[in-house]
This record gives C-alpha cells, sequence and structure tokens, in this order.
C-alpha cells in the first residue's frame, strides 16, 4: 500500500521532470514501473512489446510532463491513461490478430496465492479484482473488453453479436457500479 | 443533443470506446461545459484502477536494461537537448557580447560597414517573424472559429439524420401536440419508431427563463413518466431526441411542462403543449 501523502510527491516528482530533472523521472519509473509494464503487458501480450512501449511513455512523460495540471487529474490516472492508450495504439497497430490470441488468455484470470499478498501493488490488485467480481459477467466483460483490448462500444457490439443499445447500457452501468465500488478505496489506488 | 446526453457518453469516453464522430461531437461540448469536464475526470479516475487488475498474482517487472534505455533515451533527447543548448547559449551570447564590446574600438570601416548591413538584416528578420508570426495567429484564430462551425454543423446534421431516420421507419408513429391556455400559439410534433427512439420537433415555443428547461413527459395508465429535458432557440424553434419508455409504446399521452433546468422525476410546472387537445 502507497502512504496518502505519495501523491503530493507525485506531482513534484513530475514538475521536476518538467523541468528537465532527470532522477525525477528515474524516481516514477521506480514506483510505477510494476503497475505500468503489468498494464503493458496485459494490453500487448508480448515483453518486448510491452519494454518498447514502456519506454516510449516514459519519453512521451519527459516531453509533456509540463503539460499535467494537477487541477484536472490525479499524476496517477495521467501516467496510466497514457500508458494505455500507447498500447491500445501499438495493439492497433500489430492487427487484430493478436488481440485474438489476448482475449483468449485474458478469460482465465490468475487469483492471488497467500504466498504473495505483501507483494508491490497486492492491495490495490485485491481491491479492484474483488470490485470487478461483483459486477455481473456481462457488464465486466464489457469493461474489460473496452479497457484491454481497446475496443469502441460499436466494436464490441459487433464482436459480440449484442445490440449497441445493451452494450451502451451495460458500459454505462458497470462503470457506475465500479466506481462505487472503487469509491472508498480510491484514495489508495494512486 | 442535451447536457444529459453528454453526461451518458462520458463513461465510454473515460474508456476511449466512444466512435470517432461521438468523440468529436462530446469534445466540443467539453470545451464549454465545466460540469461534464469534472465529472469526466472523475471516470477517468476509476477507469484508470482497473490497471491494477492486470497485475499479476506475482506481479512482471521489466528488464533492468528498460530503466537504463530511458535515461539514455532522455539524455539524447532532442526536446532536452535543445532545452539544453538554449541555456547554454545564453550564457556564450553574454560571453560574446563582453568580447564584441571591447573589440568595437578596433574596427575597420569594413567591419563597421559589415555590421551595419549584418544589423539591417537582422532587423528586416524580426521584421518580417513579427509578420508570419501574426499571420499564424490569425490563422489560427479563424481556423479554431471555423472548427467550432464544422462540429456545429456535423452535430446538427447528426440530429437531423437521426430525425430522419426515425420519421423514415417502418411503424413510426407521429403525434401533434399543441399548445395549452398557457401557450395557445406552440406546436409540436413528435415521432417515435417501433424501438421508442423519438424525435421532438416543437414550434412557437419560447426561449425559457434562466435556470429553467421544457420537459417532456410520457403519460400512459394515469402515470407520467419524465422524458428528457430541452430549451427553444430565439426563433422559438427547438428538437429533442428521448426513448419513449417500453410502456408508453401502445398507448400513451404527451406532454411538455416548464421545469426546473435539470428536470423533475415528476412534473410540477404547467403544462404547455399535450397530444390531448
Amino acid at each position: 500500500m502507497q502512504p496518502k501523502q505519495a501523491q503530493p510527491a507525485d506531482v513534484d516528482l513530475l514538475h521536476a521532470v518538467a523541468r528537465g530533472d532527470e532522477l525525477a523521472l528515474g524516481s516514477l519509473y521506480d514506483r510505477y514501473r510494476v503497475i505500468l509494464f503489468g498494464l503493458l503487458m496485459r494490453i500487448l501480450n508480448s515483453r518486448e512489446e510491452a519494454e518498447d512501449v514502456l519506454q516510449e511513455v516514459l519519453l512521451q512523460v519527459w516531453r509533456r510532463a509540463a503539460d499535467f495540471d494537477e487541477q484536472r487529474g490525479r499524476p496517477f490516472t495521467w501516467l496510466v491513461t497514457l500508458a494505455r492508450s500507447r498500447a491500445i495504439d501499438r495493439l492497433r497497430l500489430l492487427g487484430a490478430r493478436r488481440r485474438l490470441v489476448d482475449s483468449a488468455a485474458q478469460n482465465t484470470p490468475e487469483e492471488a496465492s497467500d504466498a504473495v499478498k505483501n507483494t508491490l501493488h497486492s492491495e490495490q490488485r485485491e481491491i479492484v479484482q474483488r470490485a470487478l467480481a461483483e459486477l455481473p459477467e456481462e457488464q465486466r466483460r464489457i469493461l474489460i473488453l473496452a479497457y484491454f483490448d481497446g475496443l469502441t462500444q460499436s466494436e464490441i457490439a459487433a464482436t459480440t453479436g449484442t445490440p449497441l443499445g445493451t452494450v451502451k447500457t451495460r458500459m454505462r452501468s458497470g462503470m457506475i457500479k465500479l466506481r462505487k465500488l472503487l469509491g472508498k478505496e480510491m484514495n489508495i489506488l494512486g | 443533443m442535451a447536457h444529459e446526453d453528454y453526461k451518458e457518453m462520458l463513461e465510454a469516453q473515460a474508456l476511449s470506446a466512444l466512435d470517432a464522430a461521438e468523440v468529436r461531437v462530446l469534445e466540443a461540448h467539453l470545451q464549454s461545459c465545466a460540469e461534464c469536464r469534472s465529472q469526466l475526470s472523475d471516470w477517468e479516475d476509476a477507469a484508470a484502477g482497473l490497471a491494477f487488475a492486470a497485475l499479476e498474482a506475482t506481479p512482471l517487472e521489466p528488464s533492468p536494461q528498460v530503466r537504463a534505455r530511458i535515461l539514455e533515451a532522455v539524455r539524447t533527447d532532442t526536446t532536452t537537448g535543445s532545452r539544453a543548448i538554449e541555456a547554454a547559449d545564453g550564457h556564450r551570447l553574454q560571453a560574446a557580447n563582453v568580447v564584441a564590446l571591447k573589440q568595437t574600438l578596433r574596427w575597420s570601416p569594413a567591419q563597421t560597414w559589415g555590421a551595419i548591413a549584418a544589423g539591417l538584416i537582422c532587423a528586416a528578420l524580426v521584421a518580417s517573424l513579427f509578420v508570419l508570426w501574426k499571420q499564424n495567429r490569425e490563422a489560427r484564430q479563424e481556423l479554431a472559429r471555423l472548427s467550432g462551425q464544422v462540429r456545429d454543423a456535423q452535430e446538427q446534421l447528426a440530429r437531423q439524420r437521426e430525425a430522419i431516420e426515425i420519421v423514415a421507419a417502418r411503424g413510426t408513429r407521429m403525434t401533434e401536440l399543441a399548445g395549452t391556455k398557457v401557450m395557445p400559439g406552440a406546436h409540436a410534433m413528435l415521432a417515435y419508431d417501433k424501438k421508442g427512439r423519438a424525435i421532438l420537433m416543437a414550434k412557437g415555443l419560447p426561449p425559457p427563463p434562466a435556470g429553467k428547461a421544457y420537459q417532456l413527459w410520457f403519460i400512459a395508465g394515469g402515470r407520467p413518466m419524465p422524458g428528457k429535458v430541452f430549451t427553444t432557440d430565439a426563433s422559438g424553434a427547438g428538437t429533442l431526441n428521448d426513448q419513449v419508455p417500453a410502456e408508453a409504446l401502445s398507448a400513451a399521452v404527451f406532454a411538455i411542462t416548464l421545469e426546473p433546468k435539470d428536470g423533475m422525476p415528476a412534473p410540477t410546472g404547467a403544462i404547455y403543449l399535450s397530444s390531448l387537445t
């Protein structure tokens, strides 16, 4: 678990990066490499691609840190959104073939064993997985197809053979429920 | 589209799951709606939380070389490079100034003329740079204005297309709403297809007072069900896309009342238009 006061430090790190401080970029990398790399691996399903995109993301952080506006969002959200968007771009570049392989692999989520309860981010991981487990299957599936496979609502409708209106309603209900479930824990989530 | 319609797009936008055309329409709205911007930021926080679901029970680590590669890339990055060069140039220029002042006393006439010519060229360059900068700024402003117009036109076109689609669909019903005593000059047509997709076109309704909006109601079995809110323009015209509830599809009365701008769960204001006349 990260201490609550970690957040101002993130903002300070980003400001330092904006001023051209390489050490600050290194600290951001050390702090977020595991969560960002995990996300990139989940989306791209390839160590080589994930490492390449991770490097791109950090370079983008270096160039765009001055654009970060703490009034408009959290540093964690900014970093994760940047990484996810880069990964989805790469996924689209690589083509749909890999995505299908990914989806098949993603249908078997692993449960955390007691032995690794204390590993990095394990508390956050547990909170989010518990919240996802509480969603009805059809809502969870739509959120996962959108977030990790980068599919739009129309693409989800076409892929799953579900009417677009139903996809929209399920996505909306899923997000509302997810936010409610995560609500109390948001301060722990970065 | 009404504010509520945009609000319903925010969750999907946080997952970047909207189609390109929807994104354009929503982004145009976000520019002018602080409430939606702030809500989108909340949805983005929730979406970012999903990243934790990607972690393996034993989280994977990038290879140790990645860190070194990133820091190396940063050092050779052109953006940073120019930052450093700018700073270094600043020092060099100061040094050059000091030397130049000392040298002035020893300049030959040729050097003086050369310096004057260089000065003139420099001034001309600065002037043309200024003109270019001004033109560029004007062009950008014009572009922003035109983009805004294109977005508005696209939005309007999308609304009209949907209206045509609904009106032209097989089994679409058209119901006329007439102004009540409160607003005898008002008139509206409500078209809705078999799935309940509805479009309302109203005329003769003055723009609602500040903090108020018109709200559509579907009344079935004596029970009013709330529709969406809408406003009208200076000419008294307004349109609204809505969904007729399933219960109201077979037999319903439609009415329009004046309500607080975010709409009410049950009607509170005067009835301006009704399909029962």
